[in-house]
């Protein structure tokens, strides 16, 4: 026990200590921390900067460091997408990295961006750590000129800074910038420089100080894509019969340098050159399970789109209905299923849907606003959600669509400036009992039972304004007629039976077996005949005519039970105790059989004229 | 208890989605049978040979195969309701 406390009591000591360590670095800078070496790569080859800092940081103090800044100029705070950090060397760990608001930092350095990036270990006094840090920067490369004819090539500038921005000092560095093409106009020449094919490198310099800054601008040709999506809208709807539907809304512009005069599609046609910045087609990859894809614009389908099947993904190569040129824009929607259990998890009734937030749109893509919609099925509840990054969450709604009574909860979260390493995914816990599933195979049996019942009401109803004393008189009799012909048929089924037990008698002559056999016949004859007595009484006075006719069905009858009657006796007390001779038994039973069929013939006369 | 993914299984729908054509098939041949029946019944019938529980049973059992039926038939096509 008392080992137990003293372990608790040390841990309250070390993480008060380890708060009051981040205390007192957050709301400073250490001047002991230094940066040995940096190199940064500044890759221009596509429409975005994605500059990669290669640093080793060496701490010179006397205390331990576990963590350290990262600046970016206020002037970047637009511009800037994604910024991660790694410890270079085994495994490369990603390092936690965060964004200092509100800090004394901040009012020190009200112009500059700053980063906490937590080490992995702290960095011992005299010790040094090597990390890279990746920033990625959208619309920095600035076309110029800004307008061009169809045949121009497309010219951008960028402008950005030589040094490594950084709160410490730096020994050495060097700087190198890739580019597209080897087709440079201009580059700012501070020595050392060199230029080879389509790289440029600069350095190493000497020690500079904190925040050192030098105007790097380089104005070269790029015509790879310039394609912004302006305005993506991505719906995921979850349904629990296994499915999972995906489609985006994506408004797609050009934002390379503007065409100048008109299009001519013939140029475009013959001349490879011409149209050099536009966009005709790109590929967006989906996932492998990937199904019903479909991609349609305004107008309708396009069917200009192709899809491959790679092995861990589907390609769709899509052609847009007319090429792009700087500063046009296309809207389209695409869509596709996936099913559930590529990204659904289940325990009882929790689920998890683990899913990319954004997904994958074309190479080296910029996003600028994204609205991620996610569609729950109706009666989902304690729903909670972790995103990947920071994004804001947009109240949630409502949605109604197929079969919804009370609306299907909807997760909103929108998000600004994304690039292809915001490709991760979120995770949706949330319950949804398993028994609400019934719910709608449920409603579509309701509403058609009371279409039903409607037409049941319907039948019933009598608008007619006089009565037709005579047809309903004759509808009535029919009705009576039809449960009498019901009650003739059980007397004729009685008989039949009847004839199967005797002709068992007659080979078996068991007579208490055979007795007790028709007991029910008989109680099931009786039954039917008095209810078409009853029934005939009902006609008495309505029907004359059909009464007579029920009289005659029923003497008919009795005739027939008679001749029944005479057959059971003759077997019971003749054939069975053998007083009969056989020629003499066969010469009765004709003569029975005969008369049997003489009524049967005339009964089935009159249940004719009654149908 | 915090739930975590590896604790879990993958969902998969209750009712495997290859049989879902099957499914609307025999179940709205069935309701349709019995809803063939029903407004045969309503029709012939008069008022005095009319059986009301004969009409609510026949309906009920054409709602209720057709109710399933119509909701394969939905995810069948695409709807994923």
């Amino acid at each position: 026990m008392k080992f137990y406390a003293s372990w608790s009591s040390l841990f309250k000591v070390l993480a008060f200590l380890a708060l009051f360590c981040c205390l007192v670095n957050c709301g400073s800078i250490n001047p002991n921390l230094n940066i040995k070496s940096a190199d940064i790569t500044i890759n221009l080859h596509s429409q975005i900067t994605k500059i990669t800092n290669k640093l080793i940081v060496e701490n010179k103090g006397q205390t331990v460091v576990s963590n350290l800044y990262f600046t970016l100029d206020g002037k970047q705070k637009e511009q800037l997408s994604y910024i991660s950090a790694l410890l270079r060397g085994h495994g490369r760990p990603e390092l936690k990295v965060k964004k200092i608001k509100n800090s004394e930092i901040n009012k020190a350095y009200p112009d500059k961006l700053f980063y906490s990036i937590e080490l992995k270990d702290p960095l011992q006094p005299e010790r040094t750590v090597p990390i890279e840090v990746e920033v990625v920067l959208t619309h920095e490369l600035i076309p110029h000129p800004k307008v061009i004819l169809q045949k121009e090539k497309q010219l951008v500038k960028y402008l950005g800074n030589l040094y490594l921005f950084s709160p410490y000092s730096v020994n050495k560095q060097t700087t190198t910038v890739i580019l597209p093409s080897r087709n440079i106009e201009n580059y700012t020449k501070i020595k050392p420089v060199s230029q080879s094919d389509s790289t440029i490198s600069y350095g190493p310099f000497d020690k500079k100080g904190a925040f050192s800054q030098e105007e790097l601008i380089i104005h070269f040709e790029n015509n790879n894509k310039f394609l912004t999506v302006t305005k993506l809208e991505r719906t995921i709807e979850v349904s629990h019969w296994g499915n999972i539907a995906v489609e985006e809304t994506i408004d797609l512009l050009h934002t390379g340098a503007l065409l100048k005069g008109s299009f001519s599609r013939y140029e475009y046609a013959r001349e490879g050159k011409s149209g050099q910045s536009s966009v005709q087609s790109f590929d967006t990859v989906l996932p492998a399970a990937a199904s019903d894809i479909y991609y349609r614009d305004e107008i309708g389908n396009i069917s200009t789109s192709h899809t491959r099947i790679k092995k861990d993904s589907v390609e769709l190569n899509l052609k847009l209905r007319f090429p792009l040129f700087g500063g046009w824009k296309t809207r389209y929607t695409i869509g596709y299923n996936v099913p559930s259990y590529e990204y659904l998890y289940n325990l009882g009734n929790d689920y998890i849907l683990d899913m990319r937030l954004l997904d994958h749109i074309y190479d080296d893509m910029v996003v600028d606003e994204m609205t991620v919609k996610i569609i729950l099925p109706e009666g989902s509840n304690s729903i909670k959600l972790e995103l990947p990054y920071v994004s804001s969450r947009l109240p949630g709604s409502l949605q109604y669509t197929y079969l919804d009574t009370t609306g299907r909860p909807v997760i909103s979260v929108a998000k600004k400036n994304l690039v292809e390493n915001h490709i991760q995914n979120f995770q949706l816990k949330y319950t949804f009992p398993k028994l609400l599933m019934i719910q709608e195979p449920l409603l579509v049996t309701v509403a058609l039972y009371l279409l039903f019942l409607l037409v049941i009401i319907y039948v019933r109803l009598d608008f007619s304004i006089d009565k037709d004393e005579i047809s309903e008189s004759k509808l009535r009799v029919a009705g009576q007629c039809e449960k009498i012909l019901a009650a003739q048929d059980r007397r004729v089924s009685s008989y039949n039976e009847l004839d199967d037990k005797l002709s068992y008698l007659k080979t078996n002559k068991d007579v208490n077996a055979y007795l007790s056999a028709i007991k029910g016949i008989q109680q099931e004859y009786k039954n039917a005949t008095a209810a078409v007595t009853e029934l005939a009484q009902k006609l008495k006075g309505e029907a004359g005519d059909v009464y007579d006719r029920i009289q005659e069905l029923q003497k008919h009858d009795k005739a027939l039970k008679e001749l029944y009657n005479q057959q059971q006796s003759m077997y019971i007390d003749k054939l069975v105790p053998g007083k009969i001779g056989r020629q003499q038994f066969v010469d009765a039973e004709a003569a029975i059989a005969k008369k049997k069929e003489e009524y049967v013939e005339k009964i089935n006369n009159v249940v004719k004229s009654l149908q | 208890m915090t739930l975590e993914i590896e604790n879990m299984t993958r969902y998969i729908s209750p009712i495997n989605p290859t049989v879902f054509p099957l499914l609307a098939l025999i179940l709205l041949g069935i309701g349709i049978f019995f809803t063939a029946w029903f407004f045969v019944y309503e029709v012939t019938s008069t008022k005095f040979t009319r059986d009301i529980f004969k009409e609510l049973l026949i309906s009920l059992v054409a709602a209720l195969f057709s109710g399933f039926g119509v909701l394969f038939l939905l995810l069948w096509v695409g709807i994923y309701v």
